[in-house]
């Protein structure tokens, strides 16, 4: 019964279904259950999980940032501008950051300032952002989507260096699922983001700093975003203002997957740790034992479709059930 | 003229498009004719009708992002068709039905299964994207008959079939929206959802039918799509989801459901378009289209969003004026208020008035 308890939690239900996941392919193709091949295969798609961590903030205060996938691609341009223009490698990168932080920033600040839904504002920044870095590689001479390469070899190092026999983008990972896992769920900041996503009205009333807590959400958001912009420029070794407009939509899926509630109110970090490995790992996995990655594309898809679907299902039937039961309990009582 | 405005949004739009088009003729008298605009009108023909289904789906409240991969799969398919030898007509009609098929399973896990539109959507993209690679066994699709590209060139008043076609669609989603009773349910639905089930609406019946609709709308935009570039790439419809929310939502169709017409988003769309176009022609670089874009459709947002709060506002003022102007006179000038004292319940009235009026003021400080 108590395991039937533990069963309940998503996150342990995400667990199995990487365990089965990873199992199922490695019989079918023993080479995938080579610890460097999964160590290192989470390289494909580590950079859509450091995201996903920061948006499960937003998304659980019940706004979205569709703009991270711009965002990525112009932390990664600034920093190919700045190192174009003669600025050393790490402090490009920290502008980069900077750049990241600002565009959440900007955010949350129109979104406060509009009272609009956060989908529309950051729909609209979203262009914005993938302009700009559009117009800084053009002026920056790479015309259009030609990449800025020629890095320091240090920085393009970085993404293939080895800590505790982990690549290292792994590594930044797994310290930022610890450092939002903290912040979220053990600080005042994460109650309060809670709070907002559960009841903003009340959250007014009862004097919480709403703009403050919602500006640092989407700040840390885009900070992510561009650190993840970063971790590709260096594992790709060139910079390119399109980088992210693939990873806005898988990253949204991870955090959806992960247990949070679109609505808000709910969800939690390690849920959206699990889910960027399991979906992570069933693309790997399908094209290691031979589908082509479109294919595995579509069937990611319908892997969200699926176990969406059968959530929404067991939440329906419980809703029925527990009708059912004040119904009976009722007519018992007539009777 | 704000409360114009907030009565008609495609009036912001259509007066951004003029100022635009303004700039354009000012630049270089040269570009101000006709063919300008139906060169616009006819580069912005699949927006329009993406813009069109967004519509009816954000006005459930829903949202529809998987409507690029719909438009690459029926268009892939309808391509497949027609090099296999069937009809044109029956090309398009298989097509369309597919379109069809994708947007009943999108309304089905909305309506049916209550899984968030957002969620269900993003599935069924990927989902329906990695459709079209298997279609098209990732190549492209290119000899596509002649007589079906002729579609998309001139035809009556240097307008093409498909654009008149689109037009009359304008007209006849317009007439839907606005005139019929299931286009009011629709709005019912999207503002009130459980309102609209009390009142006898068939809810379910009603998203259904509006994803099944976009599924249809989309499915026509790929096949539009594909007669005017003549080819039918794997990417076809790629990012287009972004551009036909952005669109409705410039015309003033909200995303929480309730308001919006098709004309509004369909100039949204024209916008969306005749910013590229206009920039080309001004000659500027490419690369500024998604930016100045962007920074136009965030300015509007924006204002929209104060002008909203400010007519809010105004509304809340209106309704406690009553309870807070005694108190106001009385603060100008106190002598009067002390002289009133004949009128002994008045003033008593006068003090439950303060003490709402209080009421009112600590509310609307509570809320500002």
């Amino acid at each position: 019964m108590k395991s039937l308890g533990l069963l309940k939690r998503w996150e342990a239900v995400l667990a199995l279904l990487l365990v089965v996941e990873i199992l199922f392919f490695g019989a079918i193709n023993p080479a995938f259950l080579n610890v460097s091949t999964l160590l290192y295969s989470t390289s494909d798609f580590i950079h859509v999980g450091i995201v996903a961590l920061a948006l499960t903030l937003v998304i659980i205060t019940g706004g979205i940032d569709l703009s991270i996938g711009s965002v990525m691609g112009l932390s990664a341009i600034t920093l190919g501008l700045l190192w174009v223009a003669g600025v050393n490698i790490w402090v490009a990168c920290l502008c980069a950051l900077g750049a990241g932080a600002m565009a959440g920033i900007i955010n949350s600040v129109a979104i406060q300032i509009a009272q609009v839904n956060p989908l529309v504002i950051t729909l609209g920044s979203s262009f914005l952002y993938a302009g700009a870095a559009l117009v800084l590689s053009g002026l920056g001479g790479a015309s259009g989507y030609e990449g800025i390469s020629g890095f320091d070899d240090s920085f393009v190092e970085l993404a293939n260096l080895e800590v505790m026999g982990m690549p290292f983008p792994l590594v930044i990972f797994i310290v930022a699922t610890a450092i939002f896992m903290v912040l979220l769920h053990r600080t005042r900041f994460g109650r309060y983001i809670y709070l907002i996503g559960q009841n903003p009205r009340a959250t007014r009333y009862a004097g919480i700093p709403q703009f403050r807590t919602l500006t640092i959400a989407y700040a840390l958001t885009g900070f992510m975003a561009a650190l993840s912009g970063l971790v590709l420029a260096s594992y790709f070794g060139s910079a390119r203002s399109d980088f992210g407009s693939d990873a806005l939509m898988p990253a949204i899926t991870a955090v959806v997957l992960g247990g949070t509630s679109i609505y808000g109110g709910s969800g939690t970090i390690l849920g959206t740790a699990l889910a960027v490995l399991v979906v992570g790992y069933f693309q790997t996995g399908l094209q290691i034992i031979g589908v082509s990655s479109h294919i595995a594309s579509a069937l990611s898809g319908a892997l969200l479709v699926v176990v969406v679907a059968m959530r929404s299902l067991s939440e329906i039937g419980r809703a029925y059930f527990l009708l059912w039961r004040v119904l009976n309990s009722a007519g018992k009582q007539k009777a | 003229m704000i409360r114009f405005l907030q009565n008609n949004r495609e009036a912001s739009v259509a007066i951004i498009i003029v100022m635009l088009l303004a700039i354009l003729a000012i630049s270089d008298p040269s570009y101000l004719r006709v063919e300008t605009l139906l060169s616009i009108y006819s580069n912005s023909l699949t927006l329009f009708v993406l813009a069109i289904g967004a519509t009816m789906v954000m006005a459930t409240r829903g949202l529809d992002v998987s409507v690029g991969s719909i438009m690459g799969l029926s268009a892939a398919i309808a391509g497949v068709c027609m090099n296999d030898g069937f009809g044109i007509v029956a090309s398009i009609g298989i097509a369309l039905f597919v379109g069809l098929c994708c947007g009943l399973f999108n309304g089905f896990m909305v309506a049916i299964l209550r899984v968030p539109a957002i969620v269900a959507t993003l599935g069924t993209l990927g989902f329906f994207r990695g459709c079209v690679h298997l279609t098209t066994g990732g190549s492209w699709i290119e000899g596509l008959p002649e007589s079906f590209k002729d579609l998309s060139h001139a035809w009556v008043l240097g307008l093409s079939p498909f654009a008149w076609l689109v037009l009359v669609l304008l007209a006849a989603a317009h007439v839907f929206l606005r005139y019929t009773a299931f286009g009011h349910a629709i709005f019912a639905v999207g503002d009130n959802r459980e309102g609209a089930r009390l009142l006898g609406i068939r809810v379910n019946t009603v998203q259904l039918t509006a994803y099944a609709i976009n599924g249809i709308l989309s499915a026509l935009a790929g096949i539009i799509f594909a007669a005017q570039i003549g080819f039918i790439p794997n990417t076809a419809g790629n990012g287009m989801e972004m551009r036909a929310i952005a669109s409705g939502v410039l015309g003033g169709v909200s995303l929480l459901g309730g308001t919006g017409t098709v004309i509004g988003a369909a100039l949204g769309a024209f916008f969306m378009t005749s910013i590229d176009s206009v920039l080309v022609m001004l000659r500027f670089d490419a690369y500024w289209n998604d930016m100045i874009a962007g920074a136009i459709l965030l300015i509007v947002l924006i204002g929209d969003g104060r002008i909203r709060e400010a007519m809010a506002q105004s509304l809340r003022y209106q309704k406690y004026r009553k309870f807070l102007e005694p108190d106001e006179l009385r603060a100008a000038d106190p002598a009067p208020a002390n002289a009133a004292t004949p009128a002994e319940p008045l003033t008593g009235a006068g003090k439950a008035g303060t003490k709402d009026a209080a009421l009112a003021t600590h509310s609307k400080e509570a809320r500002v």
